[in-house]
């Protein structure tokens, strides 16, 4: 009988001591977490890209949470609905999420422009980067390896013909590639935008055109066709002001080697 | 005990037997959370830390409760409640006094409780009679070998990723291929305690 | 009937603990070294899940919720210690052989994950007849992978030994790497056979495993959710 009664007290002691312990600790290293952070987070999609400004979805719903005056419409990929839900959770209203969209800033592929060298090193962007600027003739263009395609959360990316195309329907302008890009070619930009300059280059029409027949050779025709003004060739590229621009795409007609396009809507 | 006989034990439990790879303890985080590296070091920090903890604790408790009253019958219940208990006990004290490491580390914290390499370490403490300070060296050189394992085959399986393995291997099929190699590979330390200690 | 029949016979092929749902992993490597351990322990590791969710079904509108894990957890540790005592006593040779994952059988997934996910939420007569299930196809899981491995790796099965391969045989099967591959080339096997086929994590209970939240399983991880 002793050995039965010693062995039930013991594990009964031991269980007891384990409790209280866990009881008390718990008690006193209470960390109190407002529970709206975690209602707020709940909102918001997860993707963790950044686009919002914080650190990752917590650090967004911590910092709404924290600071009344916060906007709730910071979050891109979470679009309207998220900033309706968290004004919901968060009692304030949701202003306009100014829905964004990737753009490439280049339309170099295998049709207008080649590659300098038969490459067989590290199969990424930011691997070709290093080696000599990559494998095409033009050093400020798409490197075709795909490192923004394959970080996509959304599979908005696609490379074709040796290039990138974005699904505009399916691009949430998180805005995760444009850090991938080891030519910093991808842009978010509000979806309002039409015409854009799909070119990169900064080097002179010259040199230019014997790496890529669509590239930008500053030859100023879109400065001055353009009616609102919106264009300044800059450092031998076209910029456009999207302050001035209509979408009209006279700028279209006019470029000869055809790098200002009209913005991909189609899927 | 003297220093040479320490070490000896932190080279046999961390590469001669290796708790992953010989012992085949602690598999299923092995097999889980070694994808990432940040994830496979995050977890193996845990589980060093969690088998100090639990040595330094299950030990006395075979010394001085179980073995004075004749319960070593009783050594099963009585480690996994302890070191269940004392997982919990370290989450809630992380999560007050060390936010951010509660943050990075916490989530393993649950995974490692019910984990055969744990609760395997302690009773192999005591079946291989060790010592207080024996025992607690030898958790450390298990953890240890945890890590070089979860590291080493993170690795291997960042390669694996980006490889085509047949369709019905994809996942963890070849996986657990390229973890029988990777332990063919820790054969090669198995004379190395007795070559370097006499 | 059939459901109570389902319920019996899903955990042999279907729902192969080991080999569809991954649980129960480390045994399933270390003691596959010879066909009679493999039966042993097997059989250890049913009567521990019979008894645990017959036991945790019939207490469970009385175990309160935030608890319950814990309270599981001491309940299957009462009846490993017991088929450890009955183990060393009957069958010592099993004892030294299973060596330290006898008692492992406490951590052991598939238990813990049974009773979470089932016994926990269904009748006795149920809870009995999957334990029954998961428990043989486990058994039969461990002997299959146990004989493949003591055939070629040691030229015996079960003891006794095969003409040829008793000369002949491939030792390192026996050994950490072989239990690494034969199980990799199961579940490969299991993969086409089944073309992906396979349960989804909603399905079976991974609520119980502590590894749920990190799990890599490919049979169960969900776009996105798991990595």
């Amino acid at each position: 009988m002793t050995p039965i009664i010693t062995a039930v007290i013991v594990v009964t002691a031991i269980g007891i001591i384990c409790a209280i312990i866990l009881s008390v600790a718990s008690k006193v290293m209470y960390v109190h977490e407002d529970e709206r952070i975690s209602l707020a987070r709940e909102c918001l999609p997860g993707a963790n890209c950044g686009a919002c400004g914080f650190a990752g979805c917590d650090g967004y719903a911590k910092a709404l949470v924290e600071d009344e005056s916060l906007s709730v419409s910071l979050c891109t990929p979470g679009g309207a609905d998220a900033a309706s839900g968290l004004a919901e959770v968060l009692g304030r209203t949701a202003g306009e999420v100014a829905r964004k969209v990737v753009a490439v800033n280049c339309c170099g592929d295998c049709d207008v422009t080649e590659d300098k060298m038969d490459y067989r090193g590290v199969d990424t962007c930011a691997g070709a980067k290093l080696f000599f600027g990559g494998k095409g003739k033009c050093p400020y263009g798409c490197l075709g390896l795909g490192d923004c395609v394959k970080i996509c959360p959304e599979s908005a990316l696609y490379l074709e013909n040796g290039l990138v195309h974005v699904k505009p329907r399916l691009c949430t302008g998180c805005g995760i590639c444009t850090r991938a890009c080891p030519n910093n070619l991808l842009e978010t930009i509000p979806v309002e935008y039409k015409v854009m300059v799909a070119c990169s280059n900064h080097d002179k029409g010259a040199v230019t055109r014997k790496a890529c027949t669509n590239g930008c050779i500053a030859c100023k025709m879109c400065e001055k066709t353009c009616e609102q003004g919106a264009f300044t060739v800059i450092d031998n590229l076209a910029v456009i002001d999207y302050e001035k621009c209509t979408g009209c795409g006279a700028c279209v007609e006019v470029c000869k080697p055809g790098c200002i396009i009209l913005r991909p809507t189609l899927v | 005990m003297d220093f040479k006989a320490l070490i000896a034990i932190i080279m046999t439990s961390a590469l001669v037997n290796n708790y992953v790879l010989q012992q085949f303890l602690g598999i299923c985080p092995f097999l889980g959370v070694s994808k990432k590296l940040d994830q496979a070091t995050g977890m193996s920090i845990a589980v060093i830390f969690v088998m100090l903890l639990a040595t330094a604790v299950t030990w006395p408790i075979q010394e001085f409760i179980l073995n004075r009253f004749e319960l070593q019958y009783l050594q099963t219940i009585v480690f996994i409640l302890v070191i269940a208990a004392l997982v919990q006990l370290v989450e809630i004290i992380l999560k007050k006094n060390m936010p951010s490491l509660h943050a990075s580390l916490g989530i393993y914290l649950p995974l490692i409780t019910t984990n055969c390499a744990v609760l395997g370490l302690c009773i192999n403490n005591i079946d291989l009679g060790y010592g207080f300070l024996p025992a607690m060296v030898n958790a450390f050189g298990s953890g240890l070998g945890f890590l070089i394992a979860m590291v080493l085959f993170s690795g291997v399986r960042g390669r694996i990723e980006q490889n085509d393995a047949p369709e019905a291997f994809k996942g963890i099929p070849i996986t657990l291929v390229a973890a029988s190699i990777v332990s063919v590979s820790f054969f090669g330390f198995s004379g190395i305690v007795e070559n370097l200690f006499g | 009937m059939s459901n109570k029949l389902s319920v019996l016979t899903k955990g042999i092929v279907k729902e192969n603990p080991v080999l569809v749902l991954l649980l129960g992993t480390c045994p399933t490597l270390a003691v596959t070294t010879q066909a009679s351990n493999a039966i042993g322990m097997g059989v250890a590791a049913t009567a521990v899940l019979l008894c645990s969710n017959i036991v945790i079904s019939a207490l469970r509108k009385i175990i309160p919720d935030k608890v319950r894990i814990p309270c599981y957890i001491v309940l299957i540790a009462s009846f490993v210690t017991i088929v450890q005592m009955i183990v060393s006593a009957f069958a010592p040779d099993l004892n030294d052989s299973l060596g330290i994952f006898l008692p492992l059988i406490v951590v052991n997934c598939i238990i813990l994950g049974r009773a979470e996910a089932f016994a926990s939420k269904n009748g006795v007569i149920d809870s009995a007849l999957d334990a029954i299930g998961m428990g043989v196809g486990f058994t039969l899981t461990l002997f299959a992978m146990a004989s493949i491995r003591e055939i070629i790796g040691n030229g015996t099965w079960y003891g006794f030994s095969i003409p040829v391969l008793a000369d002949n045989h491939v030792s390192i099967l026996t050994m950490a790497p072989g239990g690494f591959l034969i199980f990799g080339v199961l579940i490969a096997i299991i993969n086409h056979a089944s073309k992906g086929k396979g349960v989804t994590r909603d399905e079976f209970g991974c609520d119980g495993c502590p590894s749920a939240s990190s799990c890599g399983r490919s049979t169960c991880a969900k776009e996105g959710v798991i990595e």
